[in-house]
């Protein structure tokens, strides 16, 4: 059944509204609010924060951090959608890993983000069982750096991937890689040459919600820093909490998220450009 | 002429469920040879393990000589053009047609060549750059049929290769596919559910049935002298009527009809085939060993070439005559007594 022109309206308006309403109305205020000073319209804010050294460090560390979580992401969920899909034949094991990926997901993010203290702590498990292994004489600082930060993470949104390549994979008619086999690849050939290629679709959205929610996180990177490293999201909670500078706060919203933007449609665009055919 | 495939005792067993019951098959080079048999009957179970795809239970495949137990389906010298063409949805019709050379790591040059040759042959060289989405279901299953043949396999497998296209385009490819099998001059492995393709295309045509063969051999032969009712109702049209066995083996007509000059060494019922179009109507030009038996006609259709007749043999058991008489049977109307007879050696006494 086709849906007429008006029931399609109909059913539009809720979403668009409450798209203007929360998304575009807001915005717009925080655009206002980035581009007014005391003496009116002005590019000053925007001056001032490209042209300063600490704010641009805190947005390439927020962008390599989140191209590194969305690659840790990848590199690790890629291979278990893989072998969920592939290789666990049983429908309910493979239930089974879908509710464990997806529990986490109703916790707290600031519990797991302790949790990951406890691990990861001078005192926590990692360094303990490394020195009771003799492999290090010292415990390690595992914590408060970008490494916590990522792993941190990638481990609340590796779900998240997962879930995206296995429906796709889920996708991806068997009979095609059966087809490379019969046609000379071996399994590994087969899978760079077919299987991977028609995934890459499922690939990009997982990596594109990944490092959109990296980039924008707050809680996890403010845990897991100790306060020794600063991504965006804290910068702009600092300017309205600590500093009240809301046009500052505003200005470096509004850059985070054109440049996060403008990142994410480069990345679209080039894998499309390469695979449109697969979509 | 040499063996290139010889399947010896094959097994495949899933858990308690037999796909294959000890199937044997010898065929040779150049063979058209067709797998023909319902859904279910083992005959892509038995395609897909010459492909590689499925490990035997038991049982031995050997092509060209080589025992391909072990060997995995890139390293085995057949191709297959699957039932839904499994193209590369992500390549080029010439990088789909490229892929098998370019695994095989043929030089640029001779690959490219190739690519070409094959996309001619199938009648496509104008299509190289355009994807498989963009072309209708015949074009694609040639694409399918190119990128196969271009591997120069030692057997090339068909997995109900035309059952997407529709009737017209059907017929079309039938006659294509044997010109190519000419053409290329290698042996064709065809698995099909319909008989007429089967009889259409395939040298020889092996009849399965819930995993085993229940007879092989040329379209015609099988079709005049079927081995069982099975393989008489699955290839062709045919009456079966059923017969008792009355005292000395002599065929009676359903359990109490006349008697019929057959005979059989089995007790209880047999069923005796007829194709339609061996059945006359009328006694005018009956000969002394002419079997007739009385009629009523039920139904009867213009097919064009023929008249197909319908009629209730004593007993109640219907029959299809195929009459080219066309007088004779434009004359008669549905409830008319009449006369069918045959001659006595076109019936076939079956057991099932």
């Amino acid at each position: 059944m086709r849906l007429t022109t008006r029931t399609t309206f109909l059913l539009l308006v809720g979403p668009i509204g409450f798209f203007l309403l929360f998304f575009v109305i807001p915005f717009a205020q925080l655009v206002k609010e980035s581009l007014f000073g005391p003496q009116g319209w002005t590019l000053d804010n925007y001056t001032s924060v490209l042209t300063d050294a600490y704010y641009w460090k805190a947005l390439v560390d927020t962008l390599v951090i989140s191209l590194l979580v969305t690659l840790v992401s990848f590199l690790a969920g890629y291979p278990l959608a893989y072998f969920m899909i592939f290789h666990l034949r049983s429908a309910a094991l493979r239930r089974l890993i879908y509710v464990v990926l997806v529990t986490p997901l109703f916790t707290s993010n600031i519990v797991r983000a302790f949790g990951w203290i406890v691990i990861l702590g001078r005192r926590g498990m990692v360094n303990a069982g490394l020195l009771a292994l003799g492999a290090v004489e010292a415990p390690v600082d595992l914590l408060y750096n970008k490494a916590s930060i990522i792993i941190g993470l990638a481990y609340i949104l590796l779900p998240l991937m997962v879930l995206t390549v296995c429906s796709i994979l889920q996708s991806i008619d068997r009979s095609l890689i059966d087809a490379a086999r019969d046609l000379g690849a071996s399994p590994s050939v087969a899978f760079f040459s077919v299987t991977l290629p028609l995934s890459l679709p499922g690939v990009v959205a997982g990596s594109i919600i990944i490092f959109a929610l990296s980039a924008s996180a707050y809680v996890i990177p403010s845990i897991l820093s100790g306060g020794r490293e600063i991504v965006m999201s804290m910068l702009i909670f600092q300017q309205y909490m600590a500093t009240f500078r809301p046009d500052v706060g505003a200005t470096l919203s509004v850059v985070l998220l054109v440049v996060t933007l403008a990142l994410i449609a480069a990345y679209a665009y080039g894998v499309e450009r390469r695979t449109r055919v697969a979509m | 002429m040499a063996n290139v495939i010889v399947i010896d005792h094959l097994v495949k067993r899933y858990g308690a469920t037999t796909a294959l019951a000890d199937v044997s098959l010898t065929i040779r080079s150049g063979e058209f040879i067709a797998l023909l048999g319902p859904s279910g009957c083992g005959k892509t179970t038995l395609l897909r393990a010459i492909a590689g795809f499925v490990e035997p239970t038991s049982g031995r495949i050997e092509i060209n000589g080589r025992p391909m137990r072990g060997v995995p389906p890139h390293r085995r010298p057949v191709n297959t053009v699957f039932q839904q063409y499994a193209l590369f949805p992500h390549m080029s019709v010439a990088d789909n047609v490229a892929f098998g050379p370019r695994r095989n790591r043929l030089p640029k040059a001779e690959a490219e060549h190739r690519v070409a040759e094959a996309l001619s042959m199938v009648g496509l060289s104008a299509f190289g750059a355009r994807h498989p989405r963009e072309l209708s279901g015949g074009e694609q299953q040639r694409v399918a049929l190119a990128r196969a043949l271009v591997n120069r396999p030692e057997v090339l497998l068909l997995d109900e290769p035309l059952g997407a296209l529709d009737l017209k385009l059907r017929k079309r490819m039938q006659v294509e596919l044997k010109r190519l099998h000419r053409q290329v001059g290698m042996t064709f492995l065809f698995v099909t559910h319909d008989q007429e393709e089967a009889l259409a295309m395939a040298d020889r045509i092996a009849v399965m049935r819930q995993g085993e063969i229940v007879q092989i051999g040329s379209g015609a032969a099988i079709y005049r002298n079927p081995a069982s009712r099975y393989v008489a109702d699955f290839i062709g049209e045919a009456n079966l009527i059923t017969c008792s066995v009355g005292a000395g083996g002599v065929l009676r007509l359903g359990s109490d009809g006349p008697t019929l000059p057959y005979r059989s060494e089995q007790t209880g019922s047999v069923t005796l085939m007829i194709r339609p179009e061996d059945i006359r109507v009328g006694t005018r030009d009956a000969q002394p060993e002419d079997v007739i038996i009385p009629v009523t006609l039920r139904d009867k259709a213009f097919a064009g070439s023929v008249w197909r007749l319908y009629v209730v043999a004593p007993g109640g058991q219907e029959l299809a005559v195929h009459s080219g008489e066309a007088a004779e049977a434009e004359a008669t109307t549905a409830g008319s007594e009449l006369s069918i007879r045959w001659r006595r050696n076109t019936a076939r006494v079956l057991t099932d």
